[in-house]
């Protein structure tokens, strides 16, 4: 799923100053999940803010609302009518629900109210971390469904580089070496002799470096 | 996880296995949560409503819900009773003994009850209410039946008797005593429109045995009766053996003891193990000095020129009585033996004078020689005539009468108005299913709250009461042992994102995935909170709290905090901990004005948003007040609740208005006493950080 993570109160802060009437939009999906833009994180930023601005001597008005999800028209439009109320809506989705907003009411200021950070999944209560770089070109089946693109902080298509040491990452040594744990698991899977291959170059015009990706199903097409 | 795929399904709201064990089916976990979190008048006011006797069941109940209490399954079951009890001595009587009761519009009918005991109060009570005349006979001096009549004064006041009774007068019930009613037909011939015969079970038996009918062998009931109505009965020196088991025989021998005699001894069919009094009863009379012979069948009534000697009996292993009443039993030959005595008292059983009955059997009996109704309406075989408790169901609980008298009531109400009385009882509730034995091994064990007694020599020469009732602090520690069962968190299953943060944060093990989102069973949830305070879609929500309440809490709290220019401090203190046993008033009152708390059962539900709505409502200082780590009621909300703190004062920092303004603090027993000056630290911290920069109106 989609991890985001809240932006500091500070930038916050600075994004909302213009305005006064401000509606705090979260999603009720993957950044539920994340803890960055529920209805409950809704209301804790909420109150930071008015006591932010409080605090600064101001009368910011801040509304609440979460949708299920941000990033389809009809759950935005379920709240229309607060969105019209508003000067300026802080979004607290992703950055496809702060698009999707900006989209659907092209007069309404729209604001970030947190960083999308990567797709990936809560590996403990509290603790998430990125599995997918969403390459478009997926090689898991090569690597023993341990990705080299997501996990290796070089995106190597044939490691490890001499900077692995004791199964670490020389970039980050809290790191688990991608490569390492590709070693690992073809061992256990008895497929070793798979790295005995060289693994050609990647079709990277399926990543973003072809530009803005996009899917058509002609057959789901109304 | 191995749960996670458990589809199973549960069915709306059952309720806890004490509130439908109880007859009247009284909000036990409802008075027992209010009790906790120091609400006293609440707690008096759930009792009261489905009772109209709560002082007396407060005193003498036999709890059949105490028996069901899933606490049991952990350790002991809560004190139902005594908090009962605790509820009506906390009570403000000058506010009414029902606040808020409701009377209809008065009515024309009559309506005639005869019997005032509970069954009898009961029903007089919920029609009085409805707005019927009614007129209670009672054939002895005093209303109260078999509690005024029956139940010793060790037990049960009379003082309690009357303070019950006359709010009944104030709702119009005409009380004739002194009048045995003998014609059924004669009142409703006299205009009464509907009647309720609740006349109790007030004959006791004899065997017929030989020397049965000596003048010094007595009768359970007689006896009683007259040492109530205050005869003098001087037992000084004479060796008193009681035949019976049961809860009325140690009544007789206690009263015996009471009365001076020399001896008291009891005997009966039963084992020790299975004798039918209750365990805590027998223990108490054991210890004022009866002697119990169990196993034993009598045979004779021994006696030499009239005068009672002791009572032969045989040894036996009583496996119950027979459908036909009959023991089914052994005699172990050769066990012939005489238990000395010099006076006599069966206490084998008792049931109701029907001599009253109409000659033409237009009421009709069971063949066990009580009055014969429909189960469901109470209704005899004269229309208009109803009849309910021990006259129905045989010798029963004062709280089986009440229900009786509730059923009653509400069937002479439909009968009256032309409705089909069957139409109008409400189905049986529900009940939440047993603890899983997964569930029980997470629940911290306490012990249950010992009733303060009469010290058993003093006691045992007088009729004062023997329980004392429980110290407010020991009725809270009672009142924790609460599980709320059933009162746990609900899923707004259209909200529920199946994030799993229940699944994961449940220190109960209980939270499930069914059909795509999470399920908290009801039966098994604790109500720790620690869920609905993490889940991050506020889909969970607990029963008998809301963020609302506790958001409006908090704003009285600040508003009230702020005194006299001295920093205005707003606390969340752990009912389960942060008073220690301490009177919690006790330790409140010596906080300064300043300092505003609010209690909270377990810090787990202390929401990360209260602590910053203390401060957007313009709190100088917040605190949190815990568990020592590792001790807490629900194993981690401490925890949780520290890590939320920390959280917060990250927020703080970065809203510049400095983390040291908000304090979790795991307090030992010792700080929990001086509390305040716990939380001096914090007021001091707060002063050199000066007045909170949130200044609301």
């Amino acid at each position: 799923m989609i991890k985001a993570q809240q932006k500091p109160i500070a930038e916050i802060k600075a994004l909302i100053a213009p305005y006064h009437r401000i509606l705090i939009l979260g999603c009720g999906t993957c950044v539920t999940i994340s803890f960055a833009g529920g209805e409950k994180e809704v209301g804790l930023l909420a109150s930071s803010l008015r006591i932010a601005s409080a605090m600064e001597g101001q009368d910011k008005i801040f509304a609440e609302a979460t949708v299920q999800r941000q990033c389809e028209w009809e759950f935005i439009d379920a709240v229309a009518e607060q969105i019209q109320q508003a000067d300026a809506v802080l979004s607290l989705a992703c950055g496809i629900g702060v698009q999707a907003l900006a989209e659907r009411y092209p007069d309404k200021v729209v604001l970030p109210g947190v960083n999308t950070t990567f797709l990936g999944m809560a590996v403990e209560h509290g603790v998430l971390v990125e599995r997918c770089r969403a390459c478009g070109d997926c090689i898991l089946g090569l690597t023993g469904g341990v990705c080299p693109i997501a996990r290796c902080a070089k995106n190597l298509l044939n490691g490890p580089c001499g900077g692995s040491q004791n199964g670490k990452c020389e970039v980050n040594p809290e790191l688990d070496c991608a490569w390492q744990l590709i070693y690992d698991r073809l061992a256990r899977l008895g497929q070793l002799d798979r790295l005995a291959a060289l693994m050609p170059y990647k079709d990277w015009s399926k990543d973003y470096d072809g530009g803005p990706r996009k899917i058509v199903r002609e057959d789901l097409r109304l | 996880m191995s749960n996670l795929s458990d589809r199973s399904t549960l069915p709306a709201e059952p309720l806890p296995p004490c509130q439908v064990a109880c007859p009247a089916h009284t909000d036990v976990r409802g008075y027992i949560h209010a009790i906790a979190r120091g609400d006293f008048e609440e707690a008096y006011r759930i009792a009261r409503e489905p009772n109209p006797l709560p002082y007396i069941c407060g005193k003498v109940c036999a709890h059949p819900c105490e028996t069901e209490c899933r606490r049991g399954d952990v350790d002991e079951p809560v004190a139902i009773c005594a908090l009962k009890r605790f509820a009506t001595e906390q009570h403000d009587l000058s506010k009414g003994h029902a606040p808020g009761l409701t009377v209809a519009e008065p009515k024309e009918e009559k309506v005639a009850i005869v019997g005032s005991g509970p069954g009898g109060l009961t029903a007089a009570h919920d029609l009085a209410r409805m707005g019927y005349k009614v007129t209670v006979f009672e054939a002895y001096p005093k209303v109260g039946g078999m509690m005024q009549y029956g139940i010793p004064l060790y037990r049960l006041p009379r003082e309690t008797i009357d303070l019950e009774t006359a709010p009944l007068k104030d709702l119009g019930v005409e009380f004739v005593t002194n009048q045995r009613v003998t014609d059924v037909d004669a009142l409703l011939a006299d205009g009464y429109k509907a009647v309720f015969l609740a006349v109790g079970s007030h004959v006791g038996r004899k065997l017929r045995i030989p020397n049965a009918d000596l003048p010094d062998v007595w009768l359970n009931t007689e006896f009683l009766r007259r040492v109530a109505l205050g005869e003098k009965i001087d037992l000084r020196g004479r060796h008193v053996l009681v035949l019976g088991g049961g809860n009325v025989a140690i009544d007789v021998a206690r009263t015996a003891l009471r009365l001076g005699a020399a001896e008291v001894s009891m005997t009966c069919l039963e084992s020790c193990t299975t004798q039918p009094a209750h365990p805590w009863e027998i223990k108490e009379a054991v210890e004022e000095g009866v002697q119990m012979f169990h196993d034993r069948t009598f045979k004779e009534i021994v006696a030499e020129n009239g005068k009672v000697k002791g009572v032969r009996c045989v040894k036996v292993n009583f496996r119950g009585f027979l459908p036909t009443g009959a023991p089914d039993m052994d005699e172990f030959p050769e066990t012939e033996h005489v238990l000395p005595a010099d006076l006599v008292i069966f206490a084998i059983g008792q049931g109701p004078d029907l001599s009253f009955l109409p000659q033409d059997g237009s009421i009709a009996q069971t063949p066990r020689r009580t009055i014969q109704v429909n189960p469901v309406t109470l209704a005899t075989t004269k229309p208009g005539v109803f009849a309910g408790g021990d006259a129905v169901t045989g010798v029963g609980f004062i709280i089986d009468a009440i229900a009786a008298g509730h059923r009653a009531a509400r069937s002479i109400d439909a009968y009256l108005r032309g409705l089909d009385p069957a139409s109008v009882q409400p189905p049986e509730p529900q009940k939440l299913n047993d603890l899983q034995q997964k569930t029980i091994s997470h629940i911290r064990h306490l012990k249950r709250e010992e009733m303060p007694m009469l010290d058993v020599n003093q006691r045992k020469f007088t009729f004062d009461e023997v329980y004392l009732g429980y110290t407010e602090a020991q009725a809270i520690r009672a009142a924790h042992r609460c599980l709320t069962c059933g009162a746990g968190a609900r899923v707004e299953e259209t909200k529920c994102i199946a994030c799993l943060t229940c699944v994961r944060v449940c220190p109960y093990e209980v939270p499930l995935l069914a059909r795509g989102t999470a399920n908290v069973p009801v039966d098994q949830c604790q109500a720790c909170g620690i869920c609905a305070t993490e889940c991050p879609a506020k889909a969970i929500s607990m029963k008998l709290y809301s963020d609302e309440d506790m958001i409006k809490q908090i704003r009285d709290a600040v508003r009230k905090a702020k005194y006299n220019g001295e920093p205005a401090i707003v606390g969340f203190a752990c009912r389960y901990c942060a008073y220690a046993g301490e009177d919690a008033n006790v330790v409140k009152a010596s906080l300064p004005a300043n300092v505003q708390t609010i209690d909270v059962l377990c810090t787990g539900k202390v929401d990360a948003l209260y602590l910053l709505k203390a401060f957007e409502f313009g709190a100088d200082g917040v605190f949190v007040a815990g568990c020592l780590e590792g001790e807490c009621h629900n194993d981690k909300g401490n925890v949780h609740a520290a890590k939320r703190v920390a959280y917060v004062k990250g927020l703080l920092d970065e809203l510049a208005l400095g983390n040291a303004r908000l304090e979790m603090f795991h307090m030992s027993p010792d700080q929990c006493a001086n509390m305040a000056e716990v939380v001096s630290t914090l007021i001091t911290k707060v002063k050199e950080l000066g007045p909170s920069p949130v200044r609301r109106s």
